[in-house]
């Protein structure tokens, strides 16, 4: 662990939240172990898919998508839902154990430098995760989706997406505030995320109403959005999605910056 | 003698399980937290498949029904293993740690003790959606709920066996959490999909390195169609799941260092 702040120029705004990030990222690529496990993981979710889609086929039912289209389209999901690492629980213990109080008085925000540390770990791991990806979807389906332009507008709308996420994450971290422990609202933010995403089956499969209702919220576009792309090169649906991460992550940066205000003035009140 | 041993361990069972459960209890506000947080989370991930077969009725016969008995008893088996016999989960880093040592000078089973001495309060939140998914599947009446039971005594049984047979490997490799708790999340998503769509060698893994056969499509096959012959199946898969965990620790003992630390457990 060799690199300080010096090294990125802390006198540019946000110098001091790239070199947190860069630690993290350093980090993160020493802890090879849960790399491997994850690209496994990833490996054997497409894997079962990859049976389940062929066996629906074989009973004619896919409807306008071929099981090509959907082993990428839940590539891609997988990729924007597996990159983003679990800060909740860092935050989680930050409070538990105390340590928030030597972490308050550094000149930079507590909770902004929470969330460069998941800028600077999803780097490593989105990384890791799309080459996988790409390996696992080009087995397991037996190639390129049909039209693999889309693939390249897939890149920017998932990393918006995971940023996203990991705000959201970091929100979900503060509720440890009240709750003393975050795992259960982490619980609940994630399995909205996958069904009101349509992490493994496309929103186009579920009732009107359901995905209408989903339509509505961030998480269609954080995991249904991206995951669209392997349907074809739809640069206008693609600027849309990224227009409603923009708008959304400005709603929610706000509101969790609200939450971390109104959480400190609380630790301040009760101690920490 | 080995009956009165036995007989011995089932009373030490007992005794760690009501420890366990009063320890649970004890923080009733975060107990309730952890139970409903982990009954969302289930239910709003079980909804995927709500949707899934809502579009598509049936996968090789496989209707929704029956995805409801699956994940009912997986869900409970495995919340039954983490809320009674959680220490199962930290086994690796208490080996490598040197920390078995409490166990190992007391004059109880060592292996039981370890994995009895920490439950988790979420696991009752899986025990609750699991009998829920099973009594919504409408394929249970009053007179199969000895079954149920029995099911899910065997799942969770198996997925205990398992994890101290994948914890155990920290004998040998040394630090292996990550690993160790990755191998076990396979096995769980294994034991949740629908095994119609497995076949020819994946099968065979399915029901040997990897038990998800024994931990979800046998046991839940007891509820929805019972036969002796699946009954005796799915025993056997116990049995010798359980006689591996044994034999493994057991071996590994051998191989272990005290932490040479001093501590008081109360």
């Amino acid at each position: 662990m060799t690199a300080t702040a010096t090294e990125h120029r802390p006198g540019l705004p946000g110098g001091k939240y790239l070199a947190i990030a860069h630690i993290a990222a350093r980090q993160a690529v020493e802890d090879r172990a849960a790399m491997v496990g994850r690209v496994l993981f990833q490996g054997l979710i497409l894997l079962i898919f990859s049976r389940l889609w062929t066996v629906v086929i074989a009973d004619g039912s896919l409807g306008s998508h071929s099981m090509r289209e959907l082993l990428w389209y839940l590539a891609i999901t997988e990729w924007v839902v597996l990159s983003p690492p679990l800060i909740h629980l860092e935050i989680e213990e930050d409070f538990r154990s105390g340590d928030v109080a030597y972490r308050l008085p550094r000149p930079v925000s507590y909770l902004g430098s929470r969330i460069a540390e998941g800028f600077g770990t999803m780097a490593v791991r989105g990384s890791a995760l799309a080459v996988s990806g790409f390996v696992w979807a080009s087995l397991l389906s037996g190639g390129l989706p049909p039209d693999p332009r889309g693939l390249v507008l897939v890149l920017p709308l998932g990393i918006l997406a995971a940023s996203l996420a990991v705000v959201c994450i970091a929100g979900v971290g503060l509720t440890a505030l009240w709750l003393q422990d975050a795992s259960p609202a982490y619980w609940i933010w994630q399995k909205a995320n996958f069904l009101l995403g349509g992490l493994m089956i496309p929103l186009e499969f579920y009732p009107a109403w359901l995905a209408s209702i989903a339509g509505k919220l961030p998480f269609a576009a954080m995991v249904h959005g991206p995951g669209h792309m392997a349907f074809g090169f739809a640069p206008d649906r693609a600027l849309a999605t990224a227009g409603a991460l923009l708008a959304w992550g400005a709603v929610i940066t706000l509101a969790v910056a609200a939450t971390s205000r109104a959480g400190l003035r609380r630790l301040d009140v009760n101690g920490g | 003698m080995t009956v009165q041993r036995l007989r011995c361990d089932l009373a030490f069972v007992r005794a760690l399980a009501a420890v366990n459960l009063r320890a649970t209890l004890a923080l009733r506000g975060a107990f309730w937290l952890a139970l409903v947080g982990m009954m969302l989370n289930n239910l709003l991930y079980f909804a995927m498949w709500w949707i899934f077969f809502d579009r598509f009725e049936e996968v090789r016969g496989w209707r929704f029904e029956d995805m409801c008995v699956l994940y009912g008893v997986v869900g409970s088996g495995y919340g039954l293993a983490v809320a009674l016999t959680g220490g199962v989960r930290e086994l690796a880093r208490r080996i490598v740690d040197g920390d078995l040592d409490p166990y190992l000078t007391q004059p109880k089973n060592a292996l039981i003790h370890a994995v009895g001495s920490k439950g988790f309060a979420s696991g009752w939140g899986d025990v609750a959606s699991g009998t829920l998914l099973i009594g919504v599947s409408g394929v249970v009446g009053p007179f199969e709920l000895p079954l149920v039971a029995l099911a899910i005594a065997l799942s969770a049984s198996v997925f205990l066996a398992t994890g101290i047979v994948i914890q155990s490997m920290a004998f040998w490799l040394g630090r292996i959490e990550t690993l160790a708790r990755t191998i076990w999340e396979f096995l769980i998503t294994f034991s949740l999909y629908p095994p119609t769509i497995f076949a020819g060698a994946l099968r065979v893994v399915l029901f040997t390195l990897v038990p998800a056969g024994f931990i979800g499509f046998l046991p839940s096959s007891l509820v929805r169609d019972f036969s002796w012959l699946s009954l005796l199946a799915a025993a056997a898969g116990l049995l010798a799941y359980a006689l591996l965990a044994t034999v493994v620790f057991r071996a590994g003992l051998r191989r272990y260092e005290s932490g040479n630390r001093f501590g008081i457990r109360a």
